[in-house]
């Protein structure tokens, strides 16, 4: 097989690949971008943002008050210069997407509107209507289709990474419509493949969004960042776990119990549905757990009411939540209250890279929800993820041109190629045993849903741990009945549960490790925020044995942690 | 995932097999309960039941475009459709029509992706206002003329349901639509480029309207194709010179075809119909068209309405020579100036005259008369004939007992089927007859294919004959073993009739008219 060469790969094309591809393509149109995808681009999770992209465009806010906003919304694990840059570039990446044709929408002397939301202490979350992430794939899509140096290589599943003496190389797919293995040379490679909620049942994710860039990335020596913190978003639908934006509280929407109750005023009295994300749906778990929860057929539920927005505003501010409501929750947001429960939604952890991107391999970089720089920290604001993507995908496009323009292609040998075949087709293809694959994805998922969920504690977690080695162990026998090669999904959701069975243990294992409560990650047998012994991130690195965890500092400029109320 | 049971339905899949080259099909019971979609029923069917069947999935919400899939003939998007909200207990899913399939329900979507390289779908702008700082202003009302448009998940289920799609060089629905939305976008300033792109194959939709039935987002592609042409006809010079032609016998004649105003009448020669220039008044006014007036083959049906009236006393009347083109291939094909002249024509014809309601040959003077300015301004009582014809067998007026002893199919019109919602007329009609087997196409009824006459494509047609919509279309018929294919549309039966002769099958199969049976029939 042939080895295809480039200046830059990219593996994943979200809003943080696509903006990448464009950044590094638009450097020198000698550089030869290819974009590696395992979906068609505009089929990428982001498509699923809905809620709108945060930046500092107006007079009365400015960008300390947008990365104080962050700061404190992280529970000051965030690292500040990260931060502080990222507000900074926010405001541009908004007018470039603008200029490229993105729909936003506006106010009436038409400039760029934005709206509140929660955690920000000024309107400042610009949308289109509440589709922000798919208008801005489809912007970002058409901008990189017509620029000459980028490729598309659509639904190529990227399988590992080849790094030697610490020097990022290539890599290896399997190309899905053929079933072959192919392997790529690049000068940089830039990770972008997104965020692991799928290792939860009840999750806002698409079912291709596994981490798989985390995995590649972590079993090629380069270590994974504050993985304990996924974030649970409190309105996902039920029964499907789909996201119902945030904008909707920020239009004015309220959480109800049982009882009637707005009940967010004995959580957060000021902020009240608009308060970060960790702290609404800790609420809405309390209230649920102390009986206060509605009745319905799939379980208890809290009630998001919209109905005193009106149907205009709704048709024009939330058309697609109302859709969506419909047409799977099967009730009508005009009339009736909206069943939503907590879903797992955003991993604030990644793959470790710094203000720049770079990760700890020479020539590898990571952008967007798949990189932990940390932006945000222990929980993250609501509309800062999709200008992360815009931010960080920008430099990582830049950073890796750089780097291209003053490297060359290195050589790996043929056998690591052979090595990687063999791993998958003999190995996970044609393994003869008798396990289900979606028997041991569903086993996870129940696991990880009921031991590691919002509120954890240090016997559960330990459970889990067992009980996900168990899987992992249980992995090896599995037999996958489709031995077929052409576009073999069945070996892709092998793949991806290989790699999410990894980013399980790992997630486990250093939410046992941390023993405080801060921002989305809530020990009941720890319950306080200890800045003495916890203001630190933790590492994972691969070793056979399981995640070898090491520590670093907190960046902190500005802000020295203070208590965090809203 | 454990399910309470509902309800089990039995899914019947299309499947391919691309490493032994073999079509088959698998059938599966699946346990479905409320709030299940196909989706979920596939991927059941996946983790329980076979593991080899091959689909693709992502977001589950409608958003990504991935799931696309025909299901009972009607392409959907999987994750979106509640299994029970169809209300049948045997679903019958297939991969999405004019794209390859790859296996099973996975088909080849860059030959409809490839249409989005060809119209730069991004703003044209110089690079000087590229450097502005600051957002281009744009108001909320300008900001409504495109939003629509622009929140397209590029799914393809139009482009899979569009009938000039066959043809693999047609930019397609979305396409031509995506290059609208940023024609349409006051910060674009792209038009002429863009018109050109659109140009070169935006005559061949034939406004059948099924890409606006199956949006997903709910966005008109059909209209937007013909504001995007009436943009075409308004620049003039990249109007091709077939429609150009089309456009001045309109102009000139009052008529699509050419011919001489003075000559509309010689198919009721020797049949003595009144005329209502000459009586004033009468209660049915027959409104005849253009191709039954002109066209030898369609003058048949004229007749034999005609003489279904007589049989029935029917107080009816035309036109005449007074009677000009309604209008709605013009509309269609964006000629919107030239539209407005024929109609105010035969507006003030109908506001002038007495009489009780207009019953039509063709669908397309139907819709046009019930749903277009300024028709709809006057409140007309409109009638297609086979409404007329199925109302008068139903109260006994009419009574076909002579029995046609033939195996027939029956093709809906775009006009009158998905377009008018009149699906069931036709069909009481034809069961009505005795001796006649009525069997039901694939796609048939709001899934019916376009036989590619409409919006003017019926003279402007110059597609090779595999790329052209009536012959795909008879070739449907012709699988199903029947003799006749009736239809109630004399553009239809032109397009079909042509596709006959070009697939060599004028022994094998007979194009007719419902009036033609019912005449035969009474």
């Amino acid at each position: 097989m042939e080895t295809l060469n480039h200046d830059i790969i990219i593996v994943g094309a979200g809003i943080a690949g696509l903006r990448a591809a464009i950044a590094a393509a638009e450097v020198s149109n000698k550089i030869d971008v290819a974009v590696l995808s395992k979906v068609y681009p505009i089929r990428s999770h982001s498509v699923c943002a809905q809620g709108g992209t945060a930046a500092t465009l107006r007079e009365g806010d400015s960008y300390d008050l947008h990365a104080w906003d962050t700061v404190k919304g992280s529970d000051f694990l965030a690292d500040q210069d990260v931060v502080e840059f990222f507000v900074k570039q926010a405001p541009r990446e908004v007018i470039t997407l603008e200029h490229w044709g993105c729909p936003w929408s506006r106010t009436d002397d038409g400039k760029i509107n934005q709206r509140p939301f929660g955690g920000h202490s000024f309107p400042r979350a610009c949308f289109a209507a509440d589709m922000t992430g798919l208008t801005e794939m489809h912007t970002l899509y058409g901008r990189a289709i017509v620029q000459e140096n980028i490729t598309f290589y659509n639904e190529w599943f990227v399988t590992s990474l080849i790094v030697e003496d610490n020097i990022a190389k290539g890599l290896t797919a399997i190309e899905l419509r053929t079933g072959e293995m192919q392997a790529l040379r690049a000068k940089a490679i830039i990770m972008a493949t997104g965020g692991y909620a799928r290792i939860y049942l009840f999750t806002t994710f698409s079912h291709t969004a596994t981490g798989d860039g985390m995995t590649i990335a972590y079993r090629a020596g380069v270590p994974l960042k504050d993985m304990e913190f996924v974030q649970f978003h409190p309105t996902g639908l039920v029964p499907p776990g789909v996201l119902i934006t945030g904008g909707a509280r920020g239009e004015g929407g309220y959480l109800i119990n049982a009882e009637g109750e707005r009940f967010m005023k004995r959580y957060a009295p000021d902020r009240m549905e608009l308060a970060p994300r960790d702290i609404v749906a800790r609420a809405e778990t309390t209230e649920i757990q102390e009986g206060r929860g509605l009745e319905g057929p799939y379980g208890p539920y809290i009630g998001l009411d919209l109905r005193h927005l009106g149907e205009e505003k709704i048709n024009e501010r939330l058309p697609l939540i109302r859709d969506v409501a419909i047409k799977l929750g099967g009730v009508d947001p005009v009339d009736e209250l909206i069943p939503i429960k907590p879903a797992a939604h955003y991993s604030m952890g990644g793959i470790h890279a710094n203000i720049r991107t770079e990760t700890l391999a020479s020539g590898l970089y990571a952008a967007g929800e798949c990189s932990c720089l940390s932006a945000h920290g222990a929980n993250r604001l609501g509309t800062n993820s999709t200008t992360d993507c815009l931010v960080f995908g920008s430099v990582a496009g830049e950073e890796a041109a750089k780097h291209a323009l003053s490297s060359s292609l290195r050589n790996f040998s043929h056998e690591i190629i052979l090595a990687e075949e063999r791993r998958i087709f003999d190995g996970i293809l044609g393994s003869e045993g008798d396990e289900k694959v979606p028997l041991i994805r569903d086993e996870m998922r129940r696991v990880m849903g009921e031991k590691v969920w919002i509120y954890r504690r240090g016997d559960e977690l330990e459970s889990a741990l067992k009980e996900i080695r168990q899987l992992k162990r249980r992995f090896k026998d599995i037999r996958i009945e489709d031995r077929g090669r052409v576009f073999n999904t069945e070996l892709v959701e092998a793949l991806q549960l290989d790699f999410t069975l990894d980013l399980a243990e790992i997630t486990v294992t250093c939410a046992l490790d941390r023993t405080e409560s801060r921002g989305a990650h809530s020990r009941l047998d720890h319950p306080k925020r200890e800045d003495e012994n916890w203001l630190k991130h933790i590492l994972a690195y691969y070793t056979k044995e399981g995640p070898r965890l090491e520590y670093i500092p907190v960046a902190i400029t500005k802000w020295p942690p203070t208590m965090r109320a809203y | 995932m454990v399910f309470e049971k509902e309800k089990s339905v039995e899914f019947r899949i299309h499947r391919f097999n691309p490493e032994r080259n073999k079509s088959y099909l698998s059938t599966y019971r699946v346990p479905v309960r409320t709030g299940m979609t196909i989706l979920d029923a596939l991927n059941y069917i996946k983790d329980n039941l076979d593991g080899t069947l091959t689909f693709r999935h992502q977001c589950r919400m409608g958003q990504c475009g991935s799931c696309g899939v025909m299901v009972n003939g009607k392409p959907m998007l999987a994750c979106y459709t509640q299994v029970l909200h169809l209300g049948v207990d045997i679903l019958e899913v297939e991969p999405l029509s004019n794209l390859p399939v790859i296996k099973d329900l996975v088909v080849d979507v860059d030959p409809f992706l490839n249409k989005y390289v060809e119209i730069k779908p991004l703003l044209i702008k110089t690079d000087e206002e590229l450097k502005k700082p600051t957002e281009f202003i744009q108001t909320p009302s300008d900001f409504k003329k495109y939003w629509g448009t622009s929140i397209c998940t590029k799914c393809s289920l139009c482009y899979s349901s569009c009938p000039a799609a066959i043809d693999i060089e047609f930019l397609g629905p979305s396409g031509l639509a995506t290059n609208y939305r940023f024609i349409v976008d006051t910060r674009d300033d792209g038009l002429s480029e863009r018109l050109k792109d659109a140009s070169e194959t935006i005559w061949l939709c034939t406004s059948c309207d099924s890409c606006t039935l199956n949006c997903p987002k709910e966005i008109d592609c059909s209209t937007i194709v013909v504001d995007e042409r009436s943009l075409i006809v308004e620049d003039g010079a990249l109007v091709p010179r077939t429609t150009k032609d089309v456009l001045t016998n309109a102009f000139k004649y009052h008529n699509p075809l050419g011919m001489s105003p003075r000559k509309r009448t010689e198919w009721s020669k020797g049949l003595e119909i009144k005329e209502l220039p000459t009586t004033g008044k009468t209660d049915v006014l027959y409104f005849v068209g253009c191709l039954p007036s002109y066209d030898a083959r369609n003058q048949e049906i004229a007749m034999s309405i005609a003489q279904i009236f007589r049989k029935m006393n029917v107080d009816f009347a035309i036109l005449g020579n007074e009677e000009w083109c309604c209008g709605d291939h013009l509309l269609r094909l964006g000629e919107k100036g030239l539209f407005e002249i024929l109609a105010e024509h035969n507006a003030s014809l109908f506001k002038k005259y007495d009489f009780n309601k207009i019953v039509t040959i063709s669908p397309h003077c139907y819709h046009t008369f019930k749903n277009d300015k300024p028709y709809t301004d006057i409140g007309l009582n409109v009638q297609h004939y086979t409404q007329f014809i199925s109302e008068a067998i139903n109260n006994g007026k009419l009574r076909p007992v002579k029995a046609i002893k033939k195996k027939v199919t029956y093709h809906d019109p775009c006009f009158l089927g998905k377009r008018s919602g009149i699906y069931d007329e036709p069909r009481d009609i034809l069961k009505s007859i005795p001796g006649l087997e009525l069997v039901e196409m694939g796609r048939s009824k709001e899934n019916s294919f376009c036989c590619g006459g409409g919006a003017g494509r019926i003279w402007t047609e110059e597609a090779t004959p595999e790329n052209r919509p009536c012959v795909n279309r008879t070739k449907e018929a012709l699988e199903l073993g029947v003799e006749v294919i009736v239809t109630a549309c004399p553009f239809c039966v032109t397009a079909l009739e042509d596709a006959v002769k070009v697939l060599d099958a004028e022994d094998k199969l007979v194009v007719k008219d419902i009036a033609e049976l019912v005449k035969e029939a009474i």
